[in-house]
């Protein structure tokens, strides 16, 4: 028998207590005055205290009630009757051999390759080998039961990835593989340079009894590497808008501290360099002079002279230009004065994103005010009919944003094409200015406008005052963001294709209500203008081994999808190696795995090759990271033991069914403790009725 | 004849219905006058004024005791004597020890050993006032704490040293430590100019030989001396049940004490101290009585009557 958690037998120390109670506790219970000790003390000292532990029953109960309470907590399960070991019969051999970008360190992966084939090598007729590469995750690279001469060509056939290492999916790759084998002997070969990195204690992996893993290191001792580990673009905000600053962090692990030259690159050409000295085992921040952004999204490059480990001295990003969110906002004819001077003063603020908002009249718009824009307010307006009505629901329909303002004249009579999209129709006006105003009392937290002002001291739409408002009556399939004191709805959504209309049924400026006077304004605009525009902060870079979702970088796709109404637009997606990978922006195809180090190239389907969208892949900053563990703390991990071929627990194999089964154990000794302690209430409270 | 066939019923005697009296001077008339009435067929009440001879008058002696009829028939100065002197010194010696607070229960209405001996000593003193007796009292623990010298006039004193020592006893003010009988009573015995009458109240919880000792110093001096040992119920039969840390109410001791497994030996020991303080101090030509603290005062009355006239022949 073992025990799940064996700590929880220290518990058995509380066996103790009761004997104290009935040997010292006890005595001690009461304290009696007594005029005189003189008879007592002539009584031998022996008669006084010999015999100390009374009630033996009831210290036996109490005993055992801790005992087993202890054991039962302890998780006690039965192991089942283990075959013995084989050590003669056929071999089940997977080979784990490391892919990662660190493998490309020196001569690793010309060792981890020979290390690799000569574990092959060692095979008989009868065994059976599997290759399994792994770097972020693990694949069989060889077909089932594949010859040992496949395996070799396997393995000369294999190439480093840009991705980082994590053993536990590769040890339970091969955990399954040889929990399935029948063959009499199991062993595991893994080939790695066990960076520190890739092995974390969560990673729960066991291994049938009698498998043998064994590591081959092929790190050298020391491994001294530099490596820009984080490149950032910021705009410059002493000059002019289109100028950035770029500014890269150099890390050395271990390199003796000597000049490097560090260059920037920009469109393929080398426009700054600088030479740095970096501290061993210490990090630099070098900051090039700001540089002007080039027309459209644009290729740079931050290099270090290469070393031992050239994938990381490279690290690449891409430039573009602010893109401006278009906004287009639409006045009435009678507008009030400065009606709308609130929201422009606000969407004009701020740099990520920025918005471009043009002002127009309701009775001066046309259909091409609204073309290309990703954001149309209708501030107090009611939604145009006509062409330009139709214009507005098809941008709507291909993915940009609508805000309808409700306030004293917007959404009065409604269309009807458009009563079957809007997301609720406005009622009377309610007026509050009886009670000293409404106030926003339900917010929907977790929708996109609002997780911001979630956190603690992040904007108070308490303090705002309503006075007036519409009743909104939301329509099938809207769903209402935030709600009055009184109940009625405040801000309504509803998604139209791949598009949102919003309603407001306040005005936007200080004339129903005095939100546009709070300091929560200005981030709750920004909020709104973001969302319904489907704004996402474009990177710069991404990491090698993430996935790509199409259907949220907007900013992305857009330029090959504006204006078209089909949203499962195909494209391209061509991988720094060449290979072409097709994508959709929804759909099945909408995700893309960026696995290699490099820069990929989104188009459209009639986009010409270099005219589409560049992303830049960098290496996992975690594979610069070359600090080595000791192989045989993760054999002993995954094992249970520290030696290379041990006999492991063999939980991992059985069912969920048997491991309970085997462990029911505790729910029986916790049962009996509890009758125990039952009998003990019993027992006691006679003797205490006995003795008092 | 033995003091239990002379005990009469007095109910009212009880020390837990006397306990709710507050006032000791009415307690120790109700008790008195109770205990006179249920005497009046006794043949010891007035033994102490018979006549017993004449003697020449010697200056200094009180004029009034001149027998008249008898100068003039012989033309001399006489003067009566009785069997019995009427006026004795009577020293009352209550030990105010801490040891002697124990017994007090609210639960059973149970009194403690000290406001038994209070309440013995308030009715002593009364009885032996209305026989024009000269009564004093001392309180002892280690030492003299309060003494009201022998008088006729000074039962009022008396009954308030003891409502005193009641009340310092119930505010936890009487001095901790071990007492010994032997220096206050040294000092005692150094005061008592006359001869007197010398009662002993305590819980004697000191070797019997050094009682003996203690009171030799009271003996030595000419004093008749009587001893009246109370014991709280419970230090005669150890009842307790539980294991208890017991303190000692003088020094304050600890001791872990499992009763049942030394109560017999408890009560032997005890039983033998009794036994060989009633045999020394009997030897020391003193009274010894032990008495009980649940049970009636009228016995210790008894007791002191009894002794008293056995006094009242030497003189």
């Amino acid at each position: 028998m073992s025990f799940l958690a064996p700590a929880f037998l220290l518990g058995l120390a509380a066996i103790a207590v009761p004997v104290i109670i009935h040997l010292i506790h006890r005595e001690k219970r009461v304290v009696v005055e007594f005029p005189s000790l003189m008879f007592l003390q002539r009584i031998p000292y022996k008669s006084v205290r010999r015999q100390k532990i009374r009630h033996l029953l009831l210290l036996i109960l109490r005993c055992l009630a801790f005992a087993l309470l202890a054991a039962a907590f302890a998780r006690p399960f039965f192991e089942r009757t283990q075959p013995a070991v084989a050590t003669s019969g056929a071999r089940e051999v997977v080979i784990l051999l490391d892919h990662s970008a660190s493998m490309g360190y020196g001569s690793r992966w010309t060792s981890a390759r020979a290390a690799a084939k000569k574990a092959v090598g060692t095979l008989a007729p009868d065994d059976r080998a599997t290759l399994v590469l792994f770097a972020n995750d693990a694949a069989v690279a060889t077909p089932p039961n594949a010859a040992p001469a496949a395996v070799a060509a396997a393995i000369d056939a294999a190439k480093l990835t840009s991705e980082g290492t994590r053993y536990g999916a590769a040890l339970k790759l091969a955990s399954q593989i040889i929990a399935s084998s029948k063959l009499p002997r199991r062993e595991v070969v893994l080939v790695s340079d066990f960076q520190k990195t890739g092995w974390t204690t969560h990673d729960e992996v066991g291994f049938p009894r009698g498998t043998a893993i064994t590591p081959i290191d092929v790190a050298a001792a020391a491994s001294p590497d530099l490596a820009v580990s984080r490149v950032t673009t910021d705009r410059d905000s002493a000059g002019p808008r289109d100028h950035v600053i770029v500014a890269a962090r150099v890390t050395n692990t271990g390199a003796p501290d000597k000049p490097v030259s560090v260059s920037l690159a920009v469109g393929g050409r080398t426009v700054q360099t600088q030479s740095a000295s970096i501290p061993a085992h210490g990090a630099k921040q070098i900051a090039f002079a700001s540089i002007a952004v080039p027309n459209g999204a644009t290729r740079g490059s931050v290099r270090l002279t290469p070393d031992s480990l050239p994938e990381d001295d490279i690290f690449d990003f891409t430039l573009a230009p602010d893109d401006a969110v278009p906004v287009l906002l639409v006045e009435p004819s009678g507008a009030r004065d400065n009606q709308s001077l609130f929201l422009s003063r606000a969407l004009a603020i701020g740099d990520r994103p920025s918005f471009r908002v043009d002002v127009k009249s309701a009775s001066a718009l046309t259909p091409r005010d609204i073309d290309g824009r990703a954001l149309v307010i209708l501030d107090e307006v009611a939604p145009p009919g006509g062409p330009v009505g139709a214009q507005l629901r098809n941008l709507v329909q291909s993915g940009s944003g609508l805000l309808v303002i409700a306030g004293a004249n917007g959404a009065n009579a409604l269309p009807a094409d458009w009563r079957t999209v809007m997301p609720a129709s406005a009622g009377a006006t309610i007026d509050r200015t009886a009670d000293a105003g409404g106030t926003l009392s339900s917010i929907d937290y977790a929708h996109p406008i609002f997780e911001i002002f979630n956190a603690p001291r992040s904007g108070d739409f308490s303090t705002a005052r309503f006075f007036r408002y519409r009743a909104l009556s939301p329509s099938a399939g809207a769903s209402v963001l935030a709600r009055f004191d009184d109940g009625a709805p405040a801000l309504v959504e509803r998604t139209v294709g791949r598009g949102k209309i919003l309603e407001w049924a306040s005005t936007m400026d200080a004339y129903w209500t005095s939100l546009p006077l709070q300091p929560v304004f200005l981030p709750f605009v920004h909020q709104l203008a973001q969302h319904a525009g489907r704004y996402a902060d474009p990177r710069p870079w991404y990491t090698a081994g993430e996935v790509l979702d199409l259907s949220r970088h907007e900013e992305l796709t857009a330029a090959f999808t504006r204006g078209a109404a089909d949203s499962a637009s195909e494209f391209v997606v061509q991988t720094p190696s060449g290979a072409k990978i097709r994508a959709t922006a929804t759909g099945v195809g909408h995700l893309v795995p960026l696995a290699e180090q490099g820069f990929y190239e989104l188009r459209g389907r009639d986009t010409p090759v270099g005219g589409g969208r560049p992303m830049a892949v960098n290496l996992d900053a975690s594979e610069s990271d070359l600090t080595h563990f000791t192989p045989q703390d993760l054999v002993a991990a995954v094992t249970g033991s520290g030696a290379q071929s041990a006999a492991s627990s063999d939980l991992e194999t059985s069912t969920p069914q048997d491991q309970e089964r085997r462990q029911r154990v505790w729910w029986y000794l916790l049962l009996v403790a509890l009758l125990l302690l039952a009998a003990e209430t019993t027992v006691s409270n006679r003797l205490s009725r006995a003795t008092s | 004849m033995s003091l239990a066939a002379l005990t009469p019923s007095t109910s009212f005697l009880d020390p837990s219905v006397l306990a709710r009296i507050g006032n000791l001077e009415l307690l120790a008339k109700t008790v008195v006058e109770g205990f006179i009435n249920g005497l009046h067929r006794s043949p010891h009440l007035g033994a102490s004024t018979d006549f017993a001879e004449h003697r020449a008058y010697m200056p200094g002696d009180d004029i009034r005791r001149i027998d008249w009829r008898l100068w003039a028939r012989t033309d001399k100065y006489f003067v009566k004597e009785f069997e019995a002197e009427t006026n004795t010194n009577f020293l009352i010696i209550v030990d105010v020890s801490p040891s002697m607070r124990y017994g007090a229960t609210a639960d059973d209405g149970r009194i403690s050993k000290l406001s038994y001996a209070c309440y013995l000593a308030a009715c002593l003193a009364y009885f032996s006032s209305t026989q024009r007796d000269r009564v004093g009292l001392a309180t002892i623990d280690n030492d003299v704490v309060d003494y009201v010298p022998p008088s006729a006039k000074h039962l009022q004193q008396i009954l308030h040293a003891l409502d005193r020592v009641e009340h310092r006893a119930r505010d936890g003010r009487v001095q901790a430590g071990k007492s010994r009988l032997l220096p206050p009573l040294q000092k005692l015995s150094e005061t008592l100019r006359r001869r007197s009458l010398v009662l002993l109240i305590s819980d004697l919880y000191e070797d019997a030989a050094e009682v003996v000792d203690a009171l030799g110093y009271v003996r030595g001096r000419g004093n008749d001396m009587i001893v009246f040992h109370v014991l709280d119920p419970r230090e005669l039969d150890f009842p307790f049940a539980d294991s208890s840390n017991f303190i000692d109410m003088e020094t304050g001791e600890k001791m872990p004490v499992i009763p049942e497994y030394l109560r017999k030996q408890y009560r032997e020991l005890v039983r033998e101290h009794t036994t060989d303080l009633s045999k020394r101090v009997g030897e020391a030509r003193a009274d010894y009585a032990l008495f009980d603290t649940s049970k009636p005062l009228d016995r210790a009355l008894f007791a002191y009557l009894a002794a008293r006239q056995r006094f009242n022949r030497v003189r």
